[in-house]
């Protein structure tokens, strides 16, 4: 669905989270204060379902948080709302804290700058907003076992697609498809919800 | 770093979009997108990756943590307002003005309380002591800055134990017009107030720093005070107040202990955020 431009709403409390950002941008505390009891428990549930740990979860947030604090001027209107910025920011660092108990891994340290939104949003994003846990959860359970494991592992196991395809012994090229596959049918699924 | 064409970025996409990539294949993808048209497919791909994250039931953090947050932030702009100092508003009710003695001169030094600064404090101390004694002066001043730096991370780390305290409330002190001090403070939900300052002027004889809470448009109300060595920093602890949300906490030189009203100027000035929900 990649339909017009017209359609690309912006809801009132991405307005007031980007009013709220150039405000922390101004070193202005308090607006801090709001962005974070806004997102609080989202941003901590994340972290905690990705680390699996309580202590983990709060450093990823408190760093999450302090990481916007000192660079919210990085914050790009284009890139998406401020609430998708955040999250990616505590997701990025979940999953740094997973690998950094790897014996192997050279990550960067946890003060570095935010990470770069990884992508651009597309229409559909913008006018998806508003689809609720219920009809995600509905999108999610209309893919096939084996590429909800493969979205699940990547994006709350904090595997490589690498470490999935080892994890689960199946070949990588199998592993990659099912991640693409599994995105696209859940894109389907939840444009489904939106024409209900 | 790795450069990838079309096809193999293509092929990369669903793990990108997921964060399963190793994060130097993310970077050589991120690089690769921002010349290339594959934008679309990355977005078509990605739109749905932050739906995933409203699949996960929502946890409450520790209250502590909110604190803590603050806390850090605070101690950051007061670092920040170290370095750009600049005057806080002059909003104290009616105070009793007194003349004061000229302050005596400044070293010039902006106090930093990071490790960062202490390391690269103690590097210029280590080089200077290769060279001749008449750069002997320059670096005793050093090493007194780098005990002045500890002494003031001692002190914060203080207020950052308070300000965790679950209903605890955090202040940044900026300077008053003409000062160059700042600090950060804590006021626990028993309203005692710890205070950590940098910057200030020693004092002399019985002369003492106040510390004030104002509440609203009420008259300040002491809540006690301390002496300032060479250093010029300080750490303090006050007994419960009755500071709430949105007091102020302020700083005067006093000649001596016991003063009822603040003697201007303000020396360094800053309200309460929080508390803590």
């Amino acid at each position: 669905m990649d339909g017009p431009g017209e359609l690309r709403t912006t809801a009132p409390i991405e307005e007031l989270d980007r009013a709220v950002l150039v405000r922390v941008t101004a070193g202005e505390l308090h607006a801090l204060e709001e962005l974070y009891d806004r997102y609080r428990a989202m941003a901590y549930s994340i972290a905690l379902r990705i680390t699996g740990e309580p202590a983990a979860a709060e450093d990823v947030v408190q760093d999450a948080f302090l990481g916007v604090w000192r660079h919210a001027d990085r914050y790009a209107e284009a890139r998406g709302s401020v609430k998708t910025w955040l999250l990616s920011i505590v997701h990025h660092r979940s999953v740094d804290a997973v690998r950094r108990r790897r014996p192997t891994t050279e990550l960067p340290e946890p003060e570095a700058s935010p990470p770069e939104q990884l992508v651009l949003p597309d229409v559909w994003t913008e006018v998806a907003r508003g689809i609720d846990a219920a009809a995600v959860q509905s999108a999610l359970a209309s893919l096939s076992d084996v590429q909800r494991e493969a979205l699940e592992l990547a994006y709350f196991g904090g595997l490589t697609q690498t470490e999935i395809a080892e994890r689960t012994s199946t070949p990588l090229g199998t592993v990659k498809s099912r991640m693409r596959l599994g995105l696209l049918a859940m894109r389907r699924g939840l444009e489904m919800g939106l024409e209900r | 770093m790795t450069r990838y064409d079309c096809d193999q970025v293509r092929d990369l996409l669903p793990a990108y979009v997921l964060g399963a990539l190793e994060r130097d294949e993310e970077a050589a993808v991120r690089e690769h997108l921002a010349t290339c048209d594959l934008h679309a497919e990355a977005a078509e791909l990605g739109g749905v990756v932050p739906y995933l994250a409203e699949t996960v039931d929502p946890v409450e953090p520790p209250a502590a943590l909110r604190s803590k947050i603050m806390a850090l932030a605070a101690a950051d702009l007061e670092a920040r307002r170290a370095q750009a100092p600049v005057p806080a508003p002059a909003v104290v009710p009616a105070p009793v003005a007194a003349p004061r003695a000229a302050a005596p001169e400044r070293r010039g030094f902006r106090l930093s309380w990071s490790f960062a600064f202490q390391a690269a404090a103690v590097a210029v101390v280590v080089a200077l002591g290769a060279l001749s004694l008449n750069l002997q002066n320059r670096i005793t001043g050093l090493e007194g800055d780098i005990a002045a730096a500890r002494a003031y991370e001692t002190a914060v780390n203080n207020v950052l134990a308070a300000a965790a305290e679950e209903g605890s409330q955090t202040v940044v002190l900026g300077p008053g017009e003409g000062f160059a001090s700042g600090g950060i403070a804590a006021i626990r939900a028993d309203g005692s107030v710890v205070l950590a300052m940098h910057d200030l002027d020693p004092t002399v004889g019985t002369e003492v720093y106040e510390a004030w809470v104002i509440i609203g448009s009420d008259a300040p109300i002491p809540i006690g005070n301390f002496g300032v060595a060479s250093a010029g920093t300080a750490s303090f602890t006050s007994a419960p107040t009755p500071a709430g949300a949105g007091a102020i906490v302020a700083l005067t030189r006093e000649p001596g202990p016991g003063a009822l009203t603040p003697t201007l100027p303000i020396i360094s000035l800053g309200t309460a955020i929080g508390p803590t929900s």
